[in-house]
Order: structure tokens, then C-alpha cells, then sequence
């Protein structure tokens, strides 16, 4: 029988699932696009994971994190949910201990994390906008229609970038048009884009900061070789790529959970479990002038758990109510 | 029997009695004065509102920030302006109807030699113009940069919507800035704006680690809606939270002045006035929240960063926006949280993380 760790990473563009063995090595990883459903994403993930662990496994501990880790940790009874940072310095420090500086960009977010002597000593994130990050690649490689996986090939064969602006997709894409119009070749103007957007990256985030060697760079847009280049010749630097580089949060939420349920058992639902129906649903709550957006999670349509709230209101009700209720609905059907 | 009231209710209270006995003023039409409950109302309002009350005049005061005043917001301003200005734009708008006049002093200079940020000072002219169907403005210039002088004209200036009666007047002012010495002492023996204008507490949590100073403008820290809330939900993270308010003014003109020179922004130099006063009491971590595109923060955060780096205090600048999606914010509050707890169990165990 083999033990497996279970990290799962639900995040805007895609959702990435692990299975880590006892001695920390990626047994299977999943890269799924969310496509704006991470509940169906997340419930076919786990059912191809199930599938691949096999007939004889054992799982010994789960974790979230992602922008949707608190709908994956309700889904799931994850052991623990972390935000992105910690996961991916923890990922990062595994498979590089001697890390000093993380580049992640991910799909609606990018994350600059610094690291002293193995413990997070300062990190950024983008601010108000999604610049500079994956989202705005795959918009200008859908403009330029090409595929954005050749994306990052095409930059290469470039022989002199051409300038464009980086610091609005908006602006780039105009920009970008102006320069087709003048006749610059397809593989100028994605190395252009390329360099934008690590220009942009590094003037957002690691503005005045010092970036130490060695350099792990991380997220779906590790993929790209463009933007790997564009880094390396803007830092003169050494740009290490991790070999699970698209699934490191996973990584990261899967070795948390390892070091969570050191001393208990893991509360995860399992695979199996994820046969009930999941449903989000959000309302307007009237109840004060706030009206904020509640989402409620449906299970069996009974309500699991619910956020959005800012008074508490909906988000502090009984969980184990809840439960309960999902329990009785359940034998009610099998009665 | 007091303690149930907010200092707000007492004050009310008080001056109401003042009106009753002094004045006489409760017989005849009421005028109501109408203050938006943004920008500077979390420095001033308790001055106002007893300067106002003592001339007999009812206060009417918008309601906390909701999403129908947030969408005002937007809707009114024009758009490159800082959320903050934004935000007073729609609380004017809901004052609309409930009063016969609306409150907007030009504040030019609050404290000699130093200067305010330029919206505020033109606020009165981009509410006018930008808000229709409002109510006549009261404008009082205020302006203390070259001397404290010129606020005798300001009180009357205010007064004569109301009163011409010199006395009354010269009686309101000295009630007023008791009124406001007051509540400027509340605030150094600890107490927050929102605790004693709103009455609404900070969760204290119960055993904390965590010594955060929160620094930003008094209207980005104790707006809970436009901020998302962020002072209850670091203490949700267990951390105990410091903000700007409570140091004394010595401190803070002694603390903001860089190699000697003084920072002439008066909201700015209180944030680098509590910067090096936090430094100094070895805080956790500082978090600086800003309004997306504040002129005076573009400078003001940015040397905060630098010297609270150079201090080894870890330091996040939260930017805001129109934003109200709380994922970004609550991923950032733990990841920073996160940090210095990591942090600190490394120096005082020193094998790694795991």
C-alpha cells in the first residue's frame, strides 16, 4: 500500500492537482484549465487522481490553497488552506533550498518572493491591475492568433525586439497594433510583448530591490522560453525553472498538509465522496445597505458553507448544522 | 452609567444642554447642517458637530459607507480621483433633501507651515460642480499655515449661515475646540476614531503574537467598508494592531523631521512621525495602506518602506481601490502574517521551517 500527500492549487487560469509521496517526490500532477469552473475542474481532477493512485493507496493528508482555496477546502475537508505565497515559497524552497529570489506569474496574479536563509524575508504582488501577468499573454498570443504554448518559440527566433508599452494591456494591445501596421514581423512583436511584460513585472514589483541569485521562476508562464530570455538578459542572471514548475502551489499546499497532520489523521473527504453535487449559488443579502454578494456552496442541495458576507451573518453559521442537515438528506434519499 | 455611550452621544448630549441654557434656542425653525461622513470628518467631527450644535443648529451626518454610496461615488466624480474624494462625493449626494445647508470646509493648511492635500483644498468647488441638486455650501476657508490667527475668522465665517450674534459665536469656537482637545486626548490615551466617533470596537484578540502597526490616512484606516475591513481582519489573524493616531504631536514633529528637515504634509508627516515612532518600539511588521493614486503617499509610503527596510520591519503597502473582492486582500494579510511568524520562530529556534 502506498501513502500519498494531496495538494490541490485552484487558481484563475488553471487548477493544478498533486499527489506526493512519502519521501516528497511528484507521483502524478494534473494541469487543468479552471475556465471559470472550478467546481467541475476540481471534482473531474480528482477523479483522474483517483485513477491514477490506483486500487491500493492510502491518502495521509490534504491541502489548499489558489484564489479558490476556500471553495476547494469545503469541497475537499482539506487538513489545510494556505494563501499562495507560503505554498509557493515552501515549493520552492523544496526542490531549491538554497533559493534566494522566486518570480511567480500566474495567471491573474504575479508574486515576487524574497528568501534569506531559507524563511520568506519579503515579498510583492501585483497591486490594482492584472498587468504583467499570464492573462495578458494569452490575450495578445489570441490577437496575434498563435497558440500560446508556440508563443514563447516564436520570441526566440526574433532578430531585434521592438519597443512596446507594458504597463497596461490596453495600451500594449494598441501599441502592438501600431507596430503591425508598420510592417514589424510577427516574432519582433512578441519579443517585444515578452520584454514588456518582464519590464512591467520588475518595475510593479521588485521596484528598488535587490534580486540575488539563485532565481526560481515559477507559474504557468515558466513555460514560456520568451519571457525566460527576456529575464535573463534584463537581470543578467540564471534563471533556474523547477521540473513541476506549473504545479508548485500544489506542491507547496501538498507539503503543508504533510507537515499538518504530523501528529493527527486527516480530515479529507477522500476521492469517493466528491460523487454528491456541488452547486454554487451567490444571492444579494438585503438585510443592510452593505448588500454584499454572498456565495453559498450547495452540497446535495443542502447549503455547506458560506462567504462573502462582510458582517458574518451568513459565513459564521454552524457548520456542523450544516452537516448534519446534508447527512439527514442523505438517508432520506436512500430511505 | 456613562460607559454604554460613545463620546459622540455624551458630547451631543452636553452641548444640548449648553443650547437649552445658554441660548435658548428651542423655540423657532432648526437649521440643519449636513457633514459627510468622509475625508477629514474623522479628524474634525467632534469639533464641528459641537460648534454647530452650541449655534443651535441640528448636525445631520451621512451614513456609514454602504455599496449604494459607493456606486454614488463613481457614478459622480470624475474619475482619476482618489477613492477617498471619491467616497465624499457620494456621501454628499446622500445628504441631498435631509438638510438646508452641507458642510465643506476648504481646508487649506491645519497646522503652521504645512499644507494639506490640494483636493481637499478644492473640495468645496469639485463637490459644487460635480454633484447636482445639493444643498447650499457652506465653504469656510481654513487656513492655519502662517499663523493660528486666521481661525477666529473661519468660526465666523461658519457661524454666519446661522447666527450674527458675536457672543454666541466666540462661545461655540471655545466650546468647539474643547470639544476637539478632547477628543484629540482620547485618541493619544489610546483610543481609535472609530471607537469614539462610531462606537463601533476592534476585535482585540485574545492572545497575540503580533505587534502590527497599521499606518494611512485616518480616512483609508476607519472607513471598514471601503477598506475591506482590514483593522478587524489582521486582528482576526491574531496580531494586535497599532495605528497612527495614538502618538502625542511632540513625537511626531520630532520623529518626521529627515535629517532635519520637516515634512510640510500634515496627514504624511503623522505617518513618518508613527514610521520612526513604531521603528522604535521594535513593531512585528508595518502595513501602509494607501488610496490608489494619492499624490502625497506616492512619497510618503515609499520612504516608509525604505526605512522601515532598513530597520529590518518587514513592511507591505496595501493599495486601495474601488475594489470589493476580498480574496486579494485576505491572501496578502496572511501571507504577511505568515511571514513574520516564520520569521520570528526561526530566530528563536533556528532549525528551518520544517
Amino acid at each position: 500500500m502506498t501513502a500519498y500527500y494531496v495538494g490541490i492549487d485552484v487558481g484563475s487560469v488553471s487548477t493544478n492537482l498533486v499527489l506526493l509521496d512519502e519521501q516528497e517526490k511528484v507521483f502524478s500532477k494534473l494541469y487543468l484549465r479552471t475556465q471559470g469552473q472550478p467546481i467541475r475542474v476540481l471534482t473531474e481532477g480528482l477523479k483522474l487522481l483517483k485513477n491514477v493512485a490506483g486500487k491500493d493507496y492510502t491518502i495521509l493528508g490534504a491541502g489548499v490553497t489558489g484564489s479558490g482555496r476556500q471553495l476547494a477546502a469545503t469541497m475537499t475537508k482539506a487538513d489545510i488552506m494556505k494563501n499562495e505565497i507560503t505554498a509557493h515559497a515552501i515549493a520552492a524552497l523544496h526542490c531549491c533550498p538554497n533559493v534566494n529570489t522566486v518570480f511567480e506569474i500566474g495567471g491573474q496574479d504575479s508574486k515576487i518572493i524574497f528568501i534569506c536563509n531559507g524563511v520568506v524575508s519579503d515579498f510583492a504582488m501585483n497591486t490594482v491591475c492584472a498587468a504583467g501577468t499570464g492573462s495578458f499573454l494569452d490575450r495578445q498570443a489570441a490577437r496575434l492568433n498563435i497558440p500560446i504554448e508556440e508563443f514563447g518559440g516564436y520570441a526566440l527566433k526574433s532578430q531585434m525586439p521592438v519597443q512596446i508599452a507594458g504597463r497596461c494591456a490596453v495600451f500594449a494591445e494598441s501599441d502592438m497594433i501600431h507596430k503591425q501596421q508598420t510592417g514589424h514581423s510577427t516574432e519582433d512583436i512578441v519579443n517585444g510583448l515578452c520584454m514588456a511584460l518582464v519590464r512591467n513585472y520588475l518595475n510593479n514589483l521588485a521596484k528598488g530591490k535587490t534580486i540575488k541569485e539563485p532565481v526560481v521562476f515559477q507559474g504557468g508562464v515558466a513555460a514560456n522560453v520568451g519571457i525566460i530570455a527576456a529575464f535573463e538578459r534584463e537581470l543578467q542572471v540564471k534563471i533556474t525553472v523547477p521540473e513541476h514548475y506549473d504545479v508548485m502551489g500544489a506542491i507547496g499546499a501538498a507539503l503543508l498538509a504533510k507537515e499538518e497532520v504530523k501528529n493527527r489523521a486527516t480530515t479529507f473527504r477522500g476521492f469517493d465522496n466528491l460523487n454528491s453535487e456541488f452547486v454554487a449559488k451567490s444571492f444579494e443579502c438585503n438585510n443592510c445597505a452593505n448588500k454584499c454578494e454572498v456565495v453559498e456552496l450547495m452540497q446535495n442541495n443542502c447549503a455547506v458553507a458560506r462567504w462573502g458576507d462582510r458582517c458574518g451573518r451568513w459565513s459564521s453559521m454552524d457548520n456542523e448544522v450544516k452537516e448534519k442537515k446534508v447527512e439527514k438528506q442523505k438517508t432520506a434519499t436512500l430511505a | 452609567m456613562y460607559q454604554n455611550y460613545s463620546l459622540m452621544e455624551l458630547l451631543g448630549y452636553k452641548n444640548h444642554i449648553i443650547n437649552l441654557y445658554y441660548f435658548g434656542k428651542c423655540g423657532g425653525k432648526i437649521i440643519k447642517i449636513a457633514i459627510p461622513r468622509a475625508l477629514l470628518y474623522y479628524e474634525y467631527y467632534p469639533l464641528w458637530k459641537s460648534f454647530f450644535e452650541a449655534l443651535g443648529a441640528e448636525v445631520i451626518l451621512s451614513s456609514k459607507t454602504t455599496k449604494d454610496i459607493m456606486n454614488d461615488s463613481i457614478k459622480y466624480c470624475v474619475n482619476d480621483a482618489c477613492l477617498p474624494v471619491k467616497l465624499f462625493h457620494g456621501h454628499a449626494k446622500s445628504l441631498i433633501g435631509k438638510a438646508d445647508y452641507l458642510f465643506i470646509p476648504r481646508l487649506k493648511s491645519i497646522a503652521k507651515g504645512e499644507h494639506i492635500c490640494p483636493k481637499i483644498s478644492g473640495l468645496p468647488e469639485m463637490v459644487k460642480f460635480s454633484v447636482p441638486g445639493l444643498p447650499p455650501i457652506i465653504d469656510t476657508e481654513v487656513n492655519l499655515r502662517k499663523s493660528k490667527r486666521s481661525l477666529k475668522k473661519s468660526f465666523f465665517d461658519a457661524a454666519s449661515y446661522i447666527t450674527q450674534d458675536k457672543k454666541n459665536i466666540q462661545k461655540a469656537a471655545t466650546l468647539a475646540l474643547s470639544a476637539h482637545r478632547e477628543y484629540i486626548s482620547a485618541l493619544k490615551s489610546g483610543k481609535l476614531p472609530s471607537e469614539l466617533l462610531e462606537n463601533t470596537h476592534l476585535t482585540k484578540p485574545t492572545a497575540s503574537d503580533l505587534n502590527i502597526a497599521v499606518l494611512g490616512h485616518s480616512y483609508n484606516l476607519y472607513d471598514s467598508y471601503s477598506n475591506i475591513n482590514i483593522l478587524n481582519k489582521l486582528a482576526a489573524y491574531k496580531a494586535a494592531v497599532y495605528t497612527p493616531e495614538g502618538f502625542e504631536d511632540a513625537l511626531i514633529d520630532k520623529y518626521s523631521r529627515i535629517k532635519g528637515k520637516k515634512m510640510f504634509w500634515s496627514l504624511g508627516k503623522r505617518q513618518l512621525g508613527a514610521l520612526f515612532g513604531y521603528i522604535e518600539r521594535k513593531m512585528d511588521g508595518i502595513i501602509y495602506i494607501m488610496a490608489f493614486g494619492c499624490g502625497i503617499d506616492s512619497f510618503i509610503a515609499d520612504l516608509c518602506e525604505r526605512y522601515a527596510k532598513r530597520n529590518g520591519i518587514p513592511f507591505y503597502l496595501m493599495i486601495l481601490d474601488e475594489h470589493s473582492g476580498e480574496a486579494g486582500i485576505n491572501t496578502r494579510i496572511e501571507a504577511f502574517t505568515d511571514m513574520i511568524r516564520w520569521k520570528k520562530r526561526n530566530e528563536n529556534y533556528n532549525p528551518a521551517f520544517r
